[in-house]
């Protein structure tokens, strides 16, 4: 009895003692997250002796749900950046600490005062290589369904990206996108609605190129990064290639914010970016960080291809993410 | 003065009783009518007190475009899961003992394994590009792949599939119990096999199909991974659709609404069904 009270009190002690050197970083899973981990989190452990706890996938109901409960149990969590706008105006994030977290070179798009930036990606049009023939030059022939039969594969849930393709297919200028015409987009979504296979998830959207059974579709670059690394037969057209971003952010409430700020600090250091860029494909948001990476690399960011691309507007999102988030399923549901 | 002893007695043992269930009542009021109760209340009361969120989900197309889906998946996947049910159980009723619980083995097995690879499993055998309707094109049976998923034909397949060991299991027990020489006495007076199915078989087991369907259509009403995977966006669910206000649009007021009204409409059925076929256990129900 005695030795069990005692493990007890051992135990509590080893907690309280390491609750000081802990802290849980939030992702989406999979390759991404793996990406953080080996790039951010592992260093970071070894040079502030801190542990980085592994959590997931982003959620955020969760994440709603721990800073009403006032018990938050993530430290940093990694969102797309038009959430952290809405949910910074909603009063869920901690402001960022720049005396800790150096914000010079730091690409003023994708980082705020509640958000820095992650990573940067943009949506390209991929193909299936044997379900097509031809090459599809931009969005426009994504509309096509007389010169591209097949059926083709977007992006599933109400976010920035599907609502502007159509537009641009549309022949709105890049210039003019903003505010969103949505009945106009609507309508010309209407044309291939029967057409469209939607992924929900990264992994989805890969399997769907890389089988063939959609011929082609709106993705992360980083996704088809990864299958051109596995030898899958894709092509790839960064025509008016849409960049979004994710950020990190940290909850209000964070139990270790102190160093939640210090990993922020790391992450978007010019070596963690660099890092986090070569294993995933997705783009630096530190300026300096393209410095340290091998030149085969730099070529296949979306900073390479600035030529007719276009940002997406996430402030206009965060204004009006539930106004087309509504209209965008009800659309869906039809 | 035996009396009086004997009443107090019984006096006694009504507080007793009572103490005795206190636990268990804690527990369901703890962790199911608390619960129920804060969802309720957030729906009348988020973002604005008042019914604005039941107007709203009442008031909309969509919203009840996504009840009708819910309810006819829900009614589809029932009734395609009785007719595949019922040969099965009564060949497992029937057939010598070893192989009947082999075949129970590789049916419970199914349900052992983890549903989201079930359902995977699924997607790589319907889609265009998929096992199913490749064989198909190379007998030559169809020269266009036929539009097995992403659609309402997708979710049946693999919702009855899931829900097939809920129907059969219960069905097994019953037609087990029912005596064979009720169905030989009525060969012997002249019943046609199919006379002898509605007349004795069918009524014997009515109960026992009741009680499975109605759990795989309550089962089916809050199915989330399935349809999600398996259908298109035309045939969104309920579930999903407040895992999208929960999660995605943080709207809490609605989708608490919408988990309530699923609630209730859950909770009428039932007391239909108690009305309907009783509330004694079906006879033999595993």
């Amino acid at each position: 009895m005695k030795l069990i009270f005692a493990g007890i009190l051992a135990g509590l002690m080893a907690t309280t003692a390491a609750k000081a050197e802990e802290m849980v970083f939030t992702s989406w899973g999979g390759t991404t997250q793996e990406a953080q981990t080996k790039s951010w989190a592992e260093p970071f452990t070894a040079s502030a002796g801190v542990k980085v706890l592994q959590d997931g996938p982003t959620d955020y109901g969760k994440l709603k749900a721990m800073v009403d409960a006032k018990n938050v149990t993530w430290d940093v969590v990694d969102v797309e950046m038009d959430f952290a706008i809405k949910a910074a105006k909603d009063g869920l994030l901690e402001p960022i600490d720049f005396a800790v977290v150096p914000k010079d070179d730091l690409d003023p798009r994708f980082s705020n005062e509640h958000a820095i930036g992650s990573f940067y990606y943009s949506f390209v049009l991929a193909w299936n290589k044997g379900a097509v023939s031809g090459e599809p030059a931009g969005w426009t022939d994504m509309f096509d369904t007389k010169k591209f039969p097949g059926k083709r594969t977007f992006y599933k849930w109400s976010a920035p990206g599907v609502i502007e393709i159509a537009l641009l297919a549309d022949g709105v200028p890049a210039d003019k996108l903003y505010p969103l015409d949505l009945d106009r987009a609507f309508k010309k979504l209407d044309t291939i609605k029967s057409d469209i296979v939607w992924w929900g998830g990264g992994a989805e959207s890969q399997h769907l190129i890389a089988s063939g059974e959609a011929a082609f579709g709106q993705l992360w670059n980083g996704r088809v990064f990864a299958l051109e690394k596995d030898g899958a037969d894709v092509g790839v057209s960064w025509n008016q290639n849409l960049t979004a971003a994710d950020v990190l952010v940290v909850p209000k409430g964070a139990k270790n914010k102190d160093t939640a700020m210090k990993f922020l600090a790391a992450a978007s250091s010019a070596t963690g970016q660099a890092k986090f860029a070569e294993a995933s494909g997705y783009a630096p948001i530190n300026t300096k960080a393209k410095a340290e990476m091998p030149a085969d690399v730099v070529k296949g960011l979306p900073d390479a291809h600035v030529d007719g691309q276009i940002n997406l507007d996430m402030n206009y999102w965060a204004e009006h993410r539930d106004e087309i988030a509504t209209r965008w399923y009800a659309w869906q549901a039809k | 003065m035996s009396v009086e002893i004997e009443q107090s007695i019984a006096r006694m043992r009504l507080p007793t009783g009572l103490a005795g269930l206190l636990p268990a009542l804690t527990l369901i009021g703890l962790f199911f009518v608390v619960p129920v109760l804060a969802l309720l209340l957030r729906s009348v009361t988020d973002p604005a007190p008042g019914l604005q969120n039941y107007a709203a989900l009442l008031g909309d197309g969509t919203y009840a475009r996504v009840f009708f889906n819910t309810f006819l998946v829900a009614f589809v996947v029932t009734v395609v899961t009785v007719l595949v049910a019922f040969p099965v159980a009564w060949m497992l009723a029937i057939m010598p003992p070893a192989l009947a619980s082999l075949l129970f083995g590789i049916i419970i097995l199914s349900m052992w394994t983890n549903l989201l690879t079930r359902t995977y499993a699924w997607m790589v055998l319907l889609q265009r590009t998929g096992v199913i309707n490749r064989a198909l094109m190379a007998i030559g049976i169809t020269d266009q792949p036929l539009p097995l998923i992403n659609n309402l034909t997708g979710v049946t397949i693999g919702m009855v599939y899931i829900m097939l060991p809920f129907m059969i299991l219960p069905l097994v027990g019953t037609l087990r119990a029912i005596d064979p020489m009720t169905l030989r006495a009525a060969a012997l007076c002249g019943a046609s096999p199919l006379a002898a199915f509605r007349r004795i078989l069918l009524p014997l087991s009515l109960p026992s199909i009741a009680a499975g369907g109605l759990m795989v259509f309550v089962m089916s009403l809050g199915y989330f991974v399935t349809p999600a995977l398996l259908g298109g966006t035309s045939n969104m669910m309920l579930a999903e659709m407040i895992a999208q206000m929960i999660q995605s649009l943080l709207n809490w007021g609605l989708g608490s609404a919408a988990a309530f009204i699923l609630l209730v409409v859950t909770m009428a059925l039932y007391a239909l069904q108690l009305r309907l076929v009783g509330s004694k256990r079906p006879a033999g129900g595993a």
